[in-house]
This record gives structure tokens, C-alpha cells and sequence, in this order.
């Protein structure tokens, strides 16, 4: 409501359904909110301190007396913080344009916040960001060269592209990959080369529409495994998406993970070290061990 | 319910009309539909009332009604309460709603945001970013916008922040400025922030005049750290040195070596982050120098290889 009077106190006129639409709220609810006005103002509430509510034939609303309301109330840190982020990020989005209307808008918004500058999104960039943005658009399939960093290998992938977003910091293409004959997500700055096949997209079976959680989601066939981590380690619990945490005495915290990978798994226990142990399974265990004679077979080596 | 929402409206215009702060008796008498006569129960409703308010961001200030002290009496200063006019033209509304429909944040707080500023405007648009926000976030851009000092544990240590900005980097939220103990400029992960950060008085610092938050945070995540610099030199596999050299830049190669193996240089100044980077390239990369990183790393890997060869 605080938002509304104002708005209709500017734009005289506007009917009910075009409010209701703008405000993204339900006919009637918006009618019933009205219908309070007129019992609202300022005491003693006498006809001349009421608020005047009155919806036209033609469904065109008119409010007076409600100066109280003419501005709306300010925003919240947490409106203005997601606003502006939301914008910095769609400026730093590669191809848009930083002097249009949204960076203009963002400026305004700043100023009055007193948070020029206050807000920064890095949204970064990725050598085939512009080829797979095309082909996505496009509806034209592509192959991929293709490097796995959970399974540490090159791979040639033929993919239908659906879409491609940006999400933790990172680029990634959604689509069908025709070699694993399933919806895959792949992070762009992993791509070594990008082919047109000449081919158009086709629609697969079950590939979701898009709105959903954007990376990495474990499959059932994924090796878990549980960990139990020391304080110095006990940020992965925060960091990794972790199917389930529990805090244990002196600070550590036992999780259980999925491993997209035996390599992300090598990678994320050789980086810990000694404060995070393999509680369970053994195999997971013994990955690990292998994973730290080869490197350091290197050192005995030279 | 409506009865409440009636009474909620009619106490905002109250407190916005009043040229003194007004004590709980006075509003009682003026509010309709009435608050509960009973005191006990009537502070309670009260309190509901102002708390539901302050939650939508409407300020109500609480100060002595005369000199003399004793009772409180509330208001809401206008100039503390109107959102001022922004200018904004429909253009401008329009993009703002794209924004908000290209980039998903959790919370509706955007959509709320731009209601206050004239609802929707034009088309959504399809989402291409998702961005995670924390709820110490808010108050970090809080501390920001109104030149509020910081106080929070990190790490295990008390800090002090004058804070400058929030950046969005390495898919995580930082709050950059200057740390008040150490006298020089730091950033923090907002989400390894410690329990709430507080925020001292407003306009307590003046940022420097051409500070710029996003340059706090350098391409290189490898190149923070409070450490004595040491220069390392990796060797880094054929397989993987276009990588490397992608990271770190083409600067970095100092040597090429047979069958496309390469030789970068770094400068380490947190050994932490180093060895992390070192080890993400398994047994593709090997420490060269200088001899006590080198040591480092295959002490490090001894206690986990299991002892076995």
C-alpha cells in the first residue's frame, strides 16, 4: 500500500486492472486494500481528514487527501543492495551497454543512496562466451572440445545448446550432450573449441525448461562420501553444497559430499591436507593416498 | 486483520503529521480502530505495530518528549521516511525491470525495491545470471551507504572496517575498505563473516576520493595474502600449460621446455593459497623452487600418501 497510493496519486486515472498489473498484485486483493483507504488518515477522522478513494465506470481510480502518501517510504538496504547488484551484474553481462538506460538508472539510484560506486559485479568473461551465446540464440548445434576438471580429461562433445547463464562467478552452456545422451551443464572457460555441425537444435525428451538450480546437481550414481573436517577445514561445510552436516566436538564438522569426479575428490582432500579425513567409503580413502604418491613420485623423481 | 492494517496506516500518517514525538497514551487516544485498554496488552499490540513497520523499512524514531527526560514519545521525521524523487523516466524503469528479471537474487527484495520506485515497467526478460545474497550482505551495504564503521569476527579475530564497497567476485560477496586495526585496506568474504557484524554511528569516515571497491579485489585471488613475498617457479605439463598460462597470464612463463612443457613464475604471499593451486593440478605440476616451498609440498603430501610406496 505504502507503494501504491503514491503512484496513484501521480498517474490520475489509471484503472484497475493497469494498477493491478504494474504491482504485480491480484484484482481483487487491490480493490479490497483500496476500500481501507477511506477509513484511513488522521485523527479526529472527520470527512475532511479521511482519505477519498473513488474507482470510475470506466474502473479509472482517484485517491485525495492522502498527502501523507504522496512519496513512498524509502527503500530498505536490502531493496536497494538488490537492485543494484542486480543491475551492476546485468551491465557487466559482455555485449551490454554501459550508457544506456539501466546504467543511467543505477547512477540515479546510487546518488540517492549514498552509494555511489558502493556495489561492484564481476560477472567475467570466457574465450567461447560469444560463439555459444550465438549458437544458443541461434538454435544451432555445436562440438565441443572440451576439458572435464572433476574428471581431469579432454573430451569431444557433440551439444544441442539450450542456455547459457552465468552463476557463481562462472559461465556455463545447459544442453543435451549427444556422448553422454543426457542434459549436461558445462562451465564455458573450460571449452578449448567450439564447431558449428551445421545441424539445428532438436527438442530431447525431458529436458527441463531452464528455471531451476543452475550448477552442479549429483546424480544418484555419484560416489558420497563422508568427511570428517578440523576447524581449519570446517568452511567447506559453507562452501560445497553438502547433502548433510553435523558438528562434532572440538570445532569439526562431519559432512557427507558428492564427488562430480575422482579428481575434484583428489583435489579437494590433496588442498585440505591432514585436517579432513576420509571417514567413509575406503575406496574414497584410497584415492586419495594414490592421488598423493603420484604427485609425489614427481619430487623423488627430480 | 484489516483492522490492524487500518490501524498500521493510520499510526504512519499520525507519526509523519506530528511536530512532537507523541507518547503511547496520546497515540492510544487518537488511534482508530483503538489499541487494548488494558496497559500491558496495549504496549504488546504497540510494540507488534512498530516492529512490523520498522521490518518495511519505515523509521520510527524514538525520543525524549521534553528536556526534563522521562517518557518516550515516537515519530517519523519526513525527511527520514520519503524515498526522494529519483527522476527516473520510464526507460530507466524498464531497464531496471529487466535487471531484476535477468538476474535472480533470492528474497524479492528487488521486486520490492522497484515498486517503491513505480512498479513494473515493460518485459521481463529471460534469466542469464543467478547471484547468491547473504543476509550480512545487507548490512555491509548498509554500512556503506551510510559511512558506518564495521565491527565483526573473522576468523577467530575481532576486526574493525570502514567500510567502501561490496563486490561480487570469484562467485563470492566481499565487503572491501580499510581495516581500522591495521591501518590498511582489506577485503572480507561476507559469508566467512562470524554472527552479525555491528554497525557503529552514521558518517563516522570519509573514503578516500577516488577509491574504486571494485579494484580491491585483483584478477588474481593468488595475490592476497600478508606473507613475506617469495618467488616461486612451477613446471607445469604440456597437458595443461595453456591453461596455466591463461590464468596467470603470459607474463608468468618464464621457460619453455621439450614436448611443450612450460615453467611459470609466481609470487607467493599466501603459501596457503599456493599450495591449494599447486596441488588442483595434481601430479600435471611440480614445484622447482625455491627449495623450502618445494619441501613444503612433499611433506605435505607424505602424511597423506598412507605411508605406503
Amino acid at each position: 500500500m505504502l507503494a501504491l497510493v503514491p503512484w496513484i496519486l501521480a498517474n490520475p486515472g489509471s484503472t484497475l486492472p493497469a494498477i493491478a498489473e504494474r504491482f504485480e498484485i491480484d484484482e481483487r486483493e487491490l480493490e479490497r486494500d483500496l476500500e481501507l483507504l477511506p477509513m484511513c488518515g488522521l485523527p479526529p477522522y472527520t470527512a475532511d481528514r479521511l482519505i477519498d478513494v473513488w474507482v470510475g465506470d470506466d474502473g479509472a481510480v482517484s485517491i485525495r487527501l492522502a498527502e501523507y502518501f504522496e512519496r513512498p517510504l524509502r527503500l530498505t538496504p536490502a531493496e536497494g543492495l538488490a537492485l543494484l547488484a542486480a543491475g551492476r551484474a546485468l551491465l557487466a553481462v559482455p555485449g551490454s551497454d554501459s550508457a544506456g538506460p539501466l546504467a543511467t538508472a543505477l547512477e540515479k539510484l546510487e546518488r540517492a543512496l549514498g552509494a555511489t560506486g558502493g556495489v561492484a559485479v564481476h560477472v567475467g568473461n570466457a574465450d567461447h562466451l560469444d560463439a555459444l551465446r550465438s549458437a544458443t540464440d541461434a538454435g544451432e548445434q555445436v562440438e565441443l572440445d572440451y576439458y572435464s576438471f572433476a574428471r581431469d580429461e579432454m573430451t569431444t562433445r557433440v551439444v544441442d545448446p539450450g542456455r547459457v547463464f552465468n552463476a557463481a562467478g562462472a559461465w556455463y552452456l545447459a544442453g543435451y550432450c549427444f556422448r553422454a545422451e543426457a542434459d549436461r551443464v558445462f562451465r564455458v572457460d573450460r571449452v578449448r573449441a567450439v564447431r558449428s555441425t551445421g545441424e539445428p537444435v532438436v527438442a530431447h525428451p525431458g529436458t527441463p525448461d531452464g528455471e531451476g538450480d543452475l550448477v552442479y546437481r549429483a546424480g544418484p550414481d555419484d560416489l558420497r562420501v563422508r568427511l570428517l573436517l578440523g576447524p581449519e577445514a570446517a568452511w567447506v561445510a559453507d562452501s560445497l553444497p553438502v547433502e548433510s552436516r553435523k558438528g562434532r566436538s572440538r570445532g569439526r564438522v562431519e559432512v557427507v559430499l558428492a564427488a562430480s569426479g575422482d579428481a575434484f575428490l583428489e583435489r579437494l582432500l590433496l588442498g585440505l591436507g591432514t585436517s579432513a579425513t576420509v571417514l567413509d567409503p575406503p575406496e574414497a580413502s584410497a584415492l586419495v593416498s594414490a592421488a598423493a604418491q603420484r604427485v609425489l613420485a614427481r619430487y623423488a623423481a627430480s | 486483520m484489516t483492522d490492524r492494517l487500518e490501524r498500521m496506516l493510520n499510526l504512519t500518517a499520525t507519526l509523519l503529521d506530528t511536530r512532537r514525538p507523541l507518547t503511547l497514551e496520546e497515540l492510544a487516544e487518537r488511534l482508530e480502530p483503538a489499541y487494548p485498554a488494558e496497559k500491558v496488552a496495549r504496549r504488546r499490540s504497540f510494540e507488534r505495530d512498530k516492529e512490523t513497520l520498522r521490518d518495511l523499512g519505515v523509521p520510527i524514531s524514538v525520543e525524549m518528549v521534553d528536556e526534563l527526560g522521562g517518557e518516550a514519545g515516537y515519530r517519523i521525521h519526513p525527511e527520514d521516511y520519503y524515498l526522494p524523487d529519483l527522476g527516473l523516466g520510464d526507460e530507466e524503469r524498464a531497464a531496471l525491470h529487466v535487471a531484476v528479471t535477468a538476474v535472480r537474487l533470492e528474497g524479492g527484495a528487488a521486486q520490492a525495491g522497484l515498486r517503491k520506485l513505480g512498479g513494473i515497467e515493460g518485459a521481463a526478460a529471460p534469466p542469464v545470471a543467478q547471484l547468491e545474497v547473504t543476509p550480512a550482505l545487507a548490512d555491509c551495504f548498509d554500512a556503506v551507504a551510510k559511512r558506518r564503521t564495521l565491527e565483526f569476527d573473522y576468523r577467530g579475530e575481532a576486526r574493525v572496517l570502514e567500510p567502501y564497497g561490496v563486490v561480487h567476485r570469484f562467485g563470492h560477496w566481499y565487503v572491501v575498505g580499510r581495516d581500522r586495526v591495521r591501518d590498511a585496506p582489506r577485503s572480507f568474504r561476507v559469508d566467512r563473516i562470524e554472527g552479525k557484524p555491528l554497525a557503529g554511528a552514521v558518517r563516522a569516515f570519509e573514503p578516500p576520493p577516488d577509491v574504486d571497491p571494485a579494484a580491491f579485489l585483483r584478477a588474481d585471488p593468488l595475490s592476497y595474502g600478508d606473507e613475506a613475498p617469495i618467488d616461486a617457479l612451477v613446471l607445469v605439463d604440456a597437458t595443461r600449460a595453456a591453461w596455466v598460462v591463461d590464468d596467470l597470464g603470459a607474463d608468468a612463463a618464464v621457460e619453455g621446455r621439450d614436448g611443450g612443457a612450460v615453467v611459470v613464475q609466481l609470487r607467493v604471499v599466501n603459501r596457503e593459497a599456493f599450495r591449494t593451486w599447486v596441488l588442483g593440478l595434481l601430479e600435471h605440476a611440480e614445484v622447482l623452487a625455491p627449495p623450502e616451498l618445494r619441501t613444503d609440498i612433499v611433506a605435505w603430501l607424505e602424511a597423506l600418501s598412507g605411508g605406503a610406496t
